[in-house]
């Protein structure tokens, strides 16, 4: 019964892709559309056969995920250390928190022409700028989670007699962790974004270059293969992260 | 003819992976304008049964019958007050009320003035352009009876109405609806855990045990007992209906009535 | 002083930026005085044609957030309230979230061009998915209690739609809206300096970076960040007042 369900839905769930595949085949085959616009599906997975083969896209994907560990971790870290000052103390977040909102309200790309004055166009940008996507979505969730800790649970750690360690240890952060989850996921998926936006602009290696590359070039196969490794790395990445906080969160009860 | 006739019905869930019997083999008859609550411990099915009657679920085995017609689905010949009031947060009380006229043939002036009769009713005439959430527990009951009644539905369901009030307001709205059942001679089937307020409304108790939900008693209330919730025909039928769901009372237990049940 | 605390960080930073592009050797090129940033604003408002940058980056912000935000908010309607529609093309929307948004730049302008048409698409595209997953998220998200009383009150899908999974969804689908309207910007800003040359703050930006002008840069920081926060403001503001009743 529940196998069945099961496989209604995934064969549901497949059906509209490769309709949609049909059709992009049927419409390469009959030559409805110029190949600049829509190469042939089978195109495009020679390109990334090719492209894999020759190490190019393995290179440029460790490249743009090297960007992302480097950014993400600073401004994880920092996004941390501000978020929770920030969310603990009222009276930084007095001094602080409007400034934070204010330029966190700065499109994030409109820093890439500041900072390619400031710093160059070389790995420093790319640094700077993904640290930035994902240290605005930590601070803001993980300041949230630290202040929204349920007034009763700080009574319970009163009751008990906790010392401020404790008090930090036993109730705080448990209580945060969704929010510093939330924060980080959102920060990762912001790094993500950001390295394909910077990669594009500003660069000579990576994905987002691929891509750019290939659009210069009238290589759209090229753009496609690069769009569909896109997607796997942001699935693997979403499913990465959803594993850990599951581990984290146990106590949490989940809609199903 | 029986106005509801619930013939021979089953119903059976899957639970994780198991069968689990709710209903077994209830049969139950209500004549029109009848008061009848069925009273059980939780688990007992009363609310599936409700939910048969009302046709959002089906039987396995047996029917629900409306004039002698199997019941198909949801209509507007019954109306149900659930345990939360289920009002819509973003409709006030009078659209809340009115809501329920969606389906219904009457005239848009009409149905105006059948909302304002309801919520006069309810006593809530003051209350019309309020939001739920500026209700009281009991105010918002009150609505959703309204709602429940707006269409002069044949039947009357009441699924725990009352079980998430707190007791004063419990008491006062039991006499509020035994008072607005009557005025409309509305056929009324109340699903309740409390016993004083079964035998406080209904003509007739259909007792239910659980495990699997079935009929073990049917008794008629007097009127006369009815009257005062402390005479001892009222305390002797509670008492009755008590020991029936496996509650032994102190009064039982020694006999300490001038005369038996 | 409470009240003021807030300003205090803004006001120590302007004096050390003051301080450090008066002081030091760091060339105003490089770091100009803040009075310098604000005067080449001013000028640009009073006749350098800054208005007209700014009024064409908010017509095309709005033009690909209205298409993006409607499109958005149907598909998620459409996702919440037909289980066959989530069936069918939920696993596929879920998959095109994974891709990243500026991926789509390079196809977006090889199909709809450089220009206009180009970035509108490519605004629209960015404002369509929080529109979207918030709308389904909200309408799915409804109580069970609600759809079994509909049924009990036999309303048609219209009536469903409009008295119970709208307004229910509400809070959901205008928070969807709120991220749209700072994804569509973002974006706005970015089909700006990816794409073709044409009025507008992105272009402005680019202008000044790669004339080395630092001061024309920052004046389109800090407009670019003023609109961001007035279209919170405004967001929030609407919020308010749209869900105002159902408070207490």
């Amino acid at each position: 019964m529940k196998l069945h369900h099961g496989a209604v839905r995934v064969v549901a769930g497949i059906a509209v892709p490769l309709l949609l595949l049909g059709a992009w085949s049927l419409t390469a085959r009959e030559g409805w559309l110029p190949d600049q616009i829509l190469p042939a599906p089978g195109v495009v997975r020679a390109t990334l056969k090719e492209f894999i083969a020759s190490g190019e896209l393995l290179d440029a994907t460790l490249i743009s995920l090297e960007r992302v560990a480097k950014g993400f971790a600073a401004g994880a870290v920092t996004g941390l250390a501000f978020g929770a000052a920030i969310g603990l103390s009222p009276r930084l977040n007095r001094l602080f928190g409007p400034t934070f909102l204010g330029l966190a309200q700065v499109p994030l790309l409109a820093w890439m022409p500041v900072m390619i004055l400031l710093v160059g166009i070389d790995e420093g940008l790319k640094v700077i700028l993904i640290g930035i996507a994902s240290f605005i979505p930590v601070v803001l969730n993980v300041a949230q989670g630290f202040r929204d800790v349920p007034p009763a649970l700080r009574e319970v750690g009163a009751v008990l007699l906790f010392d401020p360690w404790s008090m930090l240890t036993q109730i705080v952060l448990p209580a945060a962790v969704p929010s510093v989850f939330t924060g980080l996921r959102e920060g990762l998926a912001n790094a993500w974004q950001t390295v394909i936006a910077v990669e594009l602009f500003a660069s000579s290696e990576g994905l987002g270059y691929l891509m750019s590359w290939g659009r210069q070039l009238f290589q759209l196969d090229l753009v496609l293969a690069v769009v569909v490794v896109l997607g796997v790395i942001g699935f693997a990445l979403n499913w990465g992260l959803a594993r850990v906080e599951g581990r984290l969160g146990r106590w949490q009860v989940r809609p199903a | 003819m029986p106005a509801l006739q619930i013939a021979g019905v089953d119903r059976t869930f899957h639970v994780a992976g198991k069968l689990v019997p709710a209903l077994r083999d209830i049969s139950l008859s209500l004549r029109d304008g009848e008061f009848v609550a069925i009273v059980g411990a939780s688990g007992c099915g009363k609310s599936t049964l409700l939910r048969l009657i009302l046709g959002l679920d089906r039987p396995d085995k047996g029917e629900v019958r409306i004039d002698g017609q199997p019941v198909r689905g949801p209509g507007l010949d019954r109306g149900i007050v659930f345990q939360e009031h289920r009002l819509l947060p973003w409709l006030t009380a009078e659209t809340n009320v009115a809501a329920a006229l969606r389906r219904s043939d009457l005239p848009a002036a009409q149905r105006r003035q059948r909302v304002a009769e309801y919520l006069d009713l309810v006593g809530l005439t003051a209350f019309a352009k309020a939001w739920p959430a500026q209700l009281s527990g009991g105010m918002a009951q009150r609505v959703a009876i309204a709602r429940a009644l707006v269409n002069r539905p044949r039947f009357l369901l009441l699924d725990e109405p009352l079980g998430a009030l707190d007791a004063l307001t419990r008491l006062r709205l039991q006499a509020e609806l035994a008072r607005i059942v009557r005025h409309g001679g509305t056929t009324a089937l109340l699903v309740t855990h409390d016993v004083d307020e079964a035998v406080f409304l209904a003509d007739r108790l259909v007792v239910m045990q659980p495990h699997p939900g079935r009929i073990s008693d049917v008794l008629t209330v007097d009127p006369a007992a009815r009257r005062d919730r402390s005479s001892s025909a009222f305390l002797r039928v509670r008492d009755k209906v008590l020991g029936m769901l496996g509650v032994e009372t102190e009064a039982v237990r020694v006999g300490n009535y001038e005369t038996a049940a | 002083m409470k009240r003021f605390s807030p300003l205090l960080v803004p006001l120590a930073a302007l004096a050390i930026w003051e301080a450090v592009s008066r002081l030091t050797h760091v060339s105003h090129e490089l770091l100009p005085p803040p009075e310098k940033v604000a005067a080449r604003l001013w000028d640009g408002f009073a006749n350098g044609g800054m208005a007209g940058d700014l009024a064409a980056s908010l017509l095309r912000e709005f033009a690909g957030f209205v298409i993006g935000a409607a499109s958005g908010v149907a598909l998620g309607l459409l996702l919440g309230l037909s289980r066959a529609a989530s069936r069918l093309i939920g696993p596929l929307f879920l998959g095109y979230r994974q891709v990243a948004l500026f991926a789509w730049v390079p196809l977006l302008s090889m199909w709809f061009g450089g220009g206009e048409q180009g970035k509108i698409a490519f605004i629209a595209l960015a404002a369509m998915a929080p529109a979207a997953v918030n709308t389904w998220r909200g309408t799915s998200a409804l109580p069970h209690s609600y759809i079994e009383l509909s049924r009990v009150l036999m309303f048609r899908p219209l009536d469903y739609v409009r008295f119970v999974a709208l307004p229910g969804a509400l809070p959901a689908i205008l928070t969807g809206l709120r991220s749209s309207l700072i994804a569509a910007w973002l974006a706005t800003v970015g089909a700006e300096l990816f794409l073709d040359v044409a009025p507008g703050l992105g272009g402005r930006m680019n202008e000044g970076r790669e004339t080395f002008q630092m001061d024309l840069v920052l004046a389109s920081v800090v407009l670019l960040g003023l609109l961001g926060l007035t279209f919170s403001r405004l967001a929030v503001a609407a919020e308010k007042t749209l869900l105002k009743r159902r408070a207490t």
